[in-house]
């Protein structure tokens, strides 16, 4: 019942820059934003690709904008997000590899 | 302070490692067997998938209507060539899968019929770019041989297919005129606009020809032979090897060797001299085609030629010079010569960022339009036209 006591989530708590955290958010929000644009139909005025105007109604300048839009935040989501993902898991992992390293230097002879 | 340092020198570390990993594996999750894009015989996938979008486009008239004024508010020549593109993958697939035959007939003369009616009643410069009107055509009257060879190997490509008597005399009249052009012009060259000659358009037309010499017995091998003597020597880049794109009415060089021309140029010569068109092709393989981490794409221009982004060769994506144009005609130039390396690498870009939409069995790319679209279908469909007039018997 978390949501109910004031407190956020940890997802949407501020995270340090560059932390695991902070990239694992970065993802979460370019994927959100793809996903709007996804369903609210960008991707039809992609034509602007090859010199066709996306739609005759909203003219030139609303269809280019809204294709920028879409273009922009899909390869934000197929190139940046798994980079981000992985760069996420990769920290994690090192950190994790790193406090068990402290963790066995504190107590030598392997100890506990 | 320095712990933040640390925490980010890690966080950049980890963010280069993830691109290195993933960089490399990002096209696997867009290939997809060439197969899925062309085959030896039959429909492929997608040729099956692109033809439903495109026969549902010539049987819903609002929405041909929607498509076509989009691509005529930025080029009218896109709804020409849309339609050649069509008929031209709709007689291969007929000659692919005979069981279908009926409807893409249909299909053909539905857009061969209203095509020759706007031609007529609009007049040639209905399919042309406004520039047309600017100025006079060298030789008079004007005729645009850009129209008369696609309409007439759209008459033809019908014909091979089954004959129709209506479009014979159409086809013979076509091919005489543009036969009796091409004697009377002092360097062999045809204008399609004012004072200016595609490479392109006079390849599409010798096709026609060779393909009226084969359906109604006629011989112009030795035009065709003379035409491709003098386009050897007089209209090659001679840094590149390869065929300029276009050209004034006495030969001199406009434009220089072109990816949104040359490809299909090079099809279109395999008709016409397989050995120039296979070197042809080698040579725009080399200077313009491209694959990088598992995704093909083409130049417009080879390194040897600075131009500027056009109509044809659409915007030009900056550092690694993708051209949409010359990457779209790529497909054809691959599946004409078998490059099915090229091909599939192409076809995985085209799947990343080509922005495919399915409905019902329809399949559009949002990055392309119907005249892209449809030249894509005829890379997935080329073959069995080309192929008849080379070896088969007289329908």
């Amino acid at each position: 019942m978390k949501i109910f006591s004031g407190k956020k989530p940890a997802i949407f708590q501020r995270a340090e820059f560059l932390s695991a955290r902070d990239m694992l958010q970065r993802a979460a929000a370019i994927s959100v934003i793809f996903l709007l644009a996804h369903l609210a139909g960008f991707r039809e005025y992609t034509g602007i690709l090859n010199g066709t105007i996306g739609s005759l109604t909203l003219g030139w300048n609303l269809s280019a904008f809204l294709a920028v839009i879409y273009i922009v935040f899909y390869l934000a989501f197929v190139v940046l997000v798994p980079v981000l993902v992985l760069a996420a898991a990769i920290l994690t992992v090192w950190r994790r590899w790193i406090q068990k390293l402290e963790i066995s230097r504190e107590t030598p002879n392997g100890k506990s | 302070m320095k712990a933040r340092m640390k925490r980010i020198l890690a966080g950049l570390a980890a963010l280069a490692v993830a691109a290195l990993i993933w960089l490399p594996c990002l096209h696997l999750f867009f290939s997809r067997p060439v197969s899925d894009f062309r085959q030896a015989e039959g429909l492929s996938p997608k040729a099956r998938e692109l033809a439903a979008r495109h026969l549902q486009l010539w049987t819903d008239p609002a929405l041909r209507d929607a498509e076509l004024k989009k691509m005529r508010a930025s080029n009218a020549e896109w709804d020409f060539m849309g339609r050649s593109y069509l008929v031209w993958s709709l007689a291969n697939m007929s000659l692919r899968e005979p069981a279908s035959k009926p409807l893409y007939l249909q299909t053909i003369d539905q857009i061969i019929d209203e095509t020759l009616r706007l031609e007529k009643t609009e007049g040639m410069y209905f399919f042309l770019m406004p520039y047309a009107k600017d100025r006079r055509y060298l030789a008079q009257p004007a005729h645009s041989l850009f129209l008369d060879g696609e309409i007439a190997l759209m008459l033809a490509s019908r014909r091979m297919v089954e004959e129709k008597t209506e479009y014979k005399p159409l086809l013979t009249e076509r091919v005489n005129a543009i036969v009796g052009r091409f004697q009377k012009s002092p360097h062999m060259i045809l204008e399609s606009y004012p004072d200016e000659c595609w490479m392109f358009d006079h390849c599409v037309a010798l096709d026609a020809i060779k393909m009226a010499d084969f359906l109604d017995g006629s011989d112009h091998s030795a035009l065709i032979r003379n035409w491709i003597a003098m386009a050897k020597q007089k209209l090659v880049d001679p840094k590149s090897g390869i065929l300029i794109s276009s050209f004034e009415a006495d030969g001199t060089p406009m434009a220089g060797p072109e990816g949104s021309s040359i490809w299909m140029v090079a099809h279109s010569l395999q008709l016409l001299d397989e050995d120039f068109a296979s070197d042809q092709y080698q040579r725009a393989r080399k200077e313009l085609g491209a694959i990088t981490l598992g995704f093909g794409y083409a130049h417009e221009w080879p390194a040897t030629w600075k131009g500027e982004a056009n109509i044809d060769s659409g915007p030009i994506i900056p550092v690694f010079e993708i051209s949409a144009g010359s990457s779209g005609m790529a497909f054809i130039g691959a599946s004409t010569f078998g490059d099915d390396k090229y091909l599939a690498s192409l076809a995985t870009t085209l799947d990343f960022a080509g922005f495919p939409s399915r409905t019902g069995g329809r399949l559009k790319y949002c990055a392309s339009n119907q005249v892209g679209d449809a030249a894509l279908l005829y890379a997935a469909t080329l073959g069995p036209l080309w192929e008849k007039v080379k070896t088969g018997a007289r329908p």
